[in-house]
């Protein structure tokens, strides 16, 4: 078989079409589409010669996330797809890093099952970008981040090496975590080839309800005080700003959406539990997509995290930066106490009024999942700061060559 | 023995002349752990009873580069806490638990509490800590995080790692790190999933920030007897793949239900039983009582003799009694026992379990299982006679056999007890050499001259550039 490397690889045009006001850099000449594990070890190893580093791409859905990473020949892993094993009894899949959550979502539906990922871009991503990225969404309080959900991985090193971290089994501590290593390294300590989860039954029933929220931030935490104490064991808690609320087509109003399930029983006195915090207004199930997909294509994402006693301020603080720009909105998973905002880019990038007010906060986590990229070196210059960090990537990737600059790595 | 007898000085300095320990006669009970069969003495043994102490310690042997190994409790079941001929830090006296917090739901504590005693210091808030090995009475969270166990309720809470949210770390080289973050979402590398169940290779926990669950509002806790030891895998099996998540699902064999009826330990289980199955079911009271019929049903499906409930805290504790003291039960029968700790696919159950039965048969030996059957991860334990050459050769073969076929399966090698020494030379039976090789890197990282719990987790064979250990100053 002939080797696919950056001189052999065939030019596709890029599917990314770059809007006005995007984060994402123009799209490069050279587009690498390797279809197994050898041939990205073979892409890796013929840049390691010659120390010419790679963008490393999952199915190219979600580019401008990320700090920007400069105009480089791409790897992308749209070619590495399918279903490696997948036995329904066992609760586990493997999938090669390409495969999109959407034909993981059909293949486990169709025996009753689902991966509870579920994470903020919606379903036509990779399984091994929301890998690499560590990618949660509204189920991550039930179920926990790819970090709790990928039971094994396999990688192609900076260094050329195929490695494995874990395995297909539910628990292992066999080894140095390798897999814990990868997820959420943004790909700079290996190509991620093919990925290991474990899967859950749908559940039996389930039901999505809305409650109005209260007006103030102590109103608010008394209210979520009193519904982590009721008999509810909710999938997932979202609380939608009035504007997100709009564009799912609720009313405009800030709403605390719920997701219940269990058995028909569990599901009705887990209702009737809620109704005691007002007036329920039962939703269709759909909800969830749509509020996965609700952001647009140019825009500037991040998400708020602090202590659980002062989850109410963080959500004001996310609200008040949503209101200084039209159509920006604001969500927050009520489980992890991480409250999201999304602001959509002018022709300029991110609105100033935001981007000051992003730039004072203090007090709360910032990560950003998508900024314009001049912005990137004053709100966020390094996710990897620290000597260990620093000597990890020296290990996995001494060349720099996969997706550098992506952390901030100096 | 000079720099040995100077280093003893300068660590009594630290922490008092009784806080080390530096005669064979005073070293011996810190040859072993949990799993009998291997015996290391340590050169020397220190106890810090303070933070500062502890880090002092480390900044010693790291300015005079002493490999050491870190030890809790000595509860571990993989020969990952001896010290050959180095230096033992016992943190079994770091036992302070510096905050609970209700709100947030997280406890700071220090590596030496003990599992249990966390939990009781919760319970006043009615939480607990999920993560319960077997050990819990004894072992200690700092053991804990460094192995990443597991225990029963893990099938539905996850293991150590999912209940971690901070540490508090010394590297080898004296330097102390954050990893994780306590306050919001982390950003960067996961250092802290790759510290946690690093097995004392890559620093020492000054302290631990973990998550406290709510305690279920309701329990119910069954017991399934079966006549054979495949129908009680294949009513595993039924479970899981039904898509109910027990908070546990636990399985004994017969011949180990006969060991924990006949010891102090008697739980109540039916003696005749080639099988049982402890099952526990939690969550919001409503609906519970559902869930619970259909495992009953499945247990009678896949044929169960009869499926009982226990009726009161006091049964159920009874129940969990004779499955957590299970090993301690098997120190009756010989005078040494190794376990193995394989993970499985949860449908390989009933064919695993055959081959096992086969292997113990031919070549002579009792095999008891105790296991985790609904995470898939296999106990069995292998009594036998150390001063028997045929039996013990017996022993090997069989153990050598058992992982093969677990491996076979599409299995790992261990669950929940780590590699430590005891099962170095499998790692290569389900890891290639480059993996080993990106092992051996990352530990580098943390300590480049790996003195910390030196030769144990990944072979040093399988380490690209390594040049010997830099002993020199302490073996002068």
């Amino acid at each position: 078989m002939e080797r696919l490397t950056l001189d052999t690889a065939p030019v596709r045009p890029s599917a990314a079409v770059v809007a006005p006001g995007s984060n994402a850099i123009a799209a490069p000449a050279t587009s690498l589409h390797p279809t197994d594990t050898a041939a990205v070890r073979d892409i890796v190893r013929d840049v390691i010669e010659r120390k010419a580093p790679l963008r490393i791409v999952g199915r190219g859905t979600w580019l401008d996330a990320g700090r920007p990473v400069a105009d480089l020949p791409r790897l992308a892993l749209d070619g590495l797809t399918g279903i490696v094993d997948y036995t329904p009894g066992d609760l586990t899949l493997t999938a090669r890093a390409g495969t999109s959550l959407s034909e993981i979502a059909a293949a486990t539906a169709a025996n009753g099952q689902w991966l509870a990922l579920m994470p903020w871009g919606g379903d036509s991503g990779s399984l091994g970008a929301v890998a690499a990225t560590g990618s949660a969404g509204p189920m991550g309080g039930a179920f926990g981040t790819p970090r709790d959900m990928v039971i094994g991985l396999e990688a192609v090193t900076g260094i050329g090496d195929v490695v494995r971290g874990g395995g297909r089994v539910v628990k292992n501590v066999a080894g140095f975590d390798l897999t814990r290593l990868m997820i959420g390294a943004w790909g700079t300590l290996g190509v991620l080839t093919e990925i290991s989860v474990r899967l859950r039954a749908l559940p039996e029933h389930e039901a999505t309800l809305a409650l109005p929220l209260p007006v103030t931030p102590a109103q608010l935490t008394s209210l979520l005080t009193r519904i982590r104490a009721a008999s509810v064991a909710p999938l997932a808690l979202e609380l939608v700003g009035a504007a997100l609320a709009a564009r799912l087509g609720l009313e405009r109003r800030p709403q605390l959406i719920a997701r219940l399930a269990g058995n028909s029983e569990s599901v009705a006195s887990q209702r009737d539990a809620l109704a005691q915090f007002g007036d329920l207004v039962e939703l269709d199930g759909g909800v969830w997509s749509a509020l996965r997909i609700a952001e647009p294509a140019a825009a500037s994402v991040v998400r708020l995290s602090g202590p659980v006693a002062r989850f109410s301020e963080t959500w004001a603080t996310a609200e008040r930066i949503a209101a200084l720009v039209p159509n920006a909105f604001a969500h927050a998973t009520v489980l992890r106490a991480v409250a999201r905002v999304v602001i959509p880019n002018d022709d300029d990038g991110l609105p100033s009024a935001a981007a000051d007010a992003l730039g004072a906060l203090t007090r709360d986590v910032r990560v950003f999942e998508r900024l314009p990229a001049a912005l990137w070196p004053t709100l966020a210059p390094t996710a990897v700061a620290d000597r260990i960090s620093a000597g990890v990537r020296r290990a996995f990737d001494p060349h720099r060559l996969l997706n550098p600059g992506i952390l901030g790595e100096s | 023995m000079t720099v040995a007898v100077d280093l003893a000085e300068q660590l009594a300095e630290i922490v008092g002349a009784r806080g080390v320990l530096r005669r064979p006669s005073e070293l011996v009970v810190y040859r072993s752990d949990g799993l009998p069969g291997y015996s290391k003495q340590p050169r020397l043994a220190v106890f810090p009873r303070t933070r500062d102490e502890l880090i002092a310690i480390v900044r010693l042997l790291a300015a005079n580069r002493v490999p050491f190994v870190p030890r809790g409790a000595g509860t571990g079941l993989s020969g990952g806490a001896l010290a050959d001929d180095v230096v033992l830090v016992g943190l079994n006296r770091l036992t302070r638990i510096l905050s609970i917090d209700p709100v947030e739901r997280l406890a700071v504590v220090e590596p030496g509490v003990v599992n249990v005693a966390l939990t009781r210091a919760a319970t006043p808030y009615g939480l607990h800590y999920a993560p319960d090995p077997s050990s819990q009475a004894a072992c200690t969270i700092g053991g804990n995080v460094a192995e990443n166990a597991g225990g029963p309720h893990c099938l539905k809470y996850g293991v150590t790692l999912n209940h971690v949210r901070a540490v508090t770390a010394i590297l080898p080289d004296g330097e102390i790190i954050k990893l994780g973050n306590p306050d919001g979402e982390a950003d960067g590398y996961d250092l802290l999933g790759a510290f946690v169940g690093s097995e004392g290779c890559f620093g020492i926990a000054l302290d631990v920030t973990v998550r406290l669950s709510p305690n279920p509002q309701a329990i119910r806790t069954l017991l399934a007897d079966f006549t054979s030891i495949g129908d009680a895998a294949r009513a595993t099996s039924d479970i899981i793949a039904s898509g109910i998540v027990p908070a546990a699902l636990e399985m004994m064999d017969g011949p180990t239900i006969r060991a924990v009826e006949a010891s102090i330990y008697a739980a109540g289980y039916p003696v005749d039983a080639d099988a049982i199955l402890l099952i526990e079911v939690d969550g919001l009271e409503a609906g519970l009582e559902a869930d619970v019929a259909r495992v009953e049903a499945m247990c009678k499906g896949a044929g169960a003799r009869t499926v009982r409930i226990a009726r009161d805290d006091a049964e159920r504790t009874r129940l969990w009694q004779g499955r957590k003291k299970a090993f301690g039960a098997m120190g009756r029968i010989s005078p040494h026992l190794v376990v193995q700790d394989a993970v499985i696919p949860r449908t390989r159950l009933p064919d695993v379990l055959a081959t096992i039965h086969e292997i113990s048969s031919r070549l002579r030996i009792t095999v008891c299982n105790v296991f985790h059957a609904g995470d898939g991860n296999l106990h069995p334990n292998i009594g036998y006679d150390a001063n028997d050459p045929d039996e013990q050769a017996r022993v090997h073969e069989a153990m050598r056999e058992i992982m093969a076929a677990c491996v076979a399966a599409g299995g790992t090698i261990t669950g929940e007890h780590g590699i430590g020494l005891d099962k170095l030379d499998y790692m290569g039976l389900i890891f290639s050499d480059e993996s080993l090789a990106a092992m051996c890197s990352l530990r580098e990282v943390f300590d480049p001259d790996r003195r910390a719990n030196p030769g144990k987790v990944v072979p040093v064979h399988s380490c690209r550039e390594w040049h010997g250990a830099p002993r020199a100053a302490w073996n002068a």
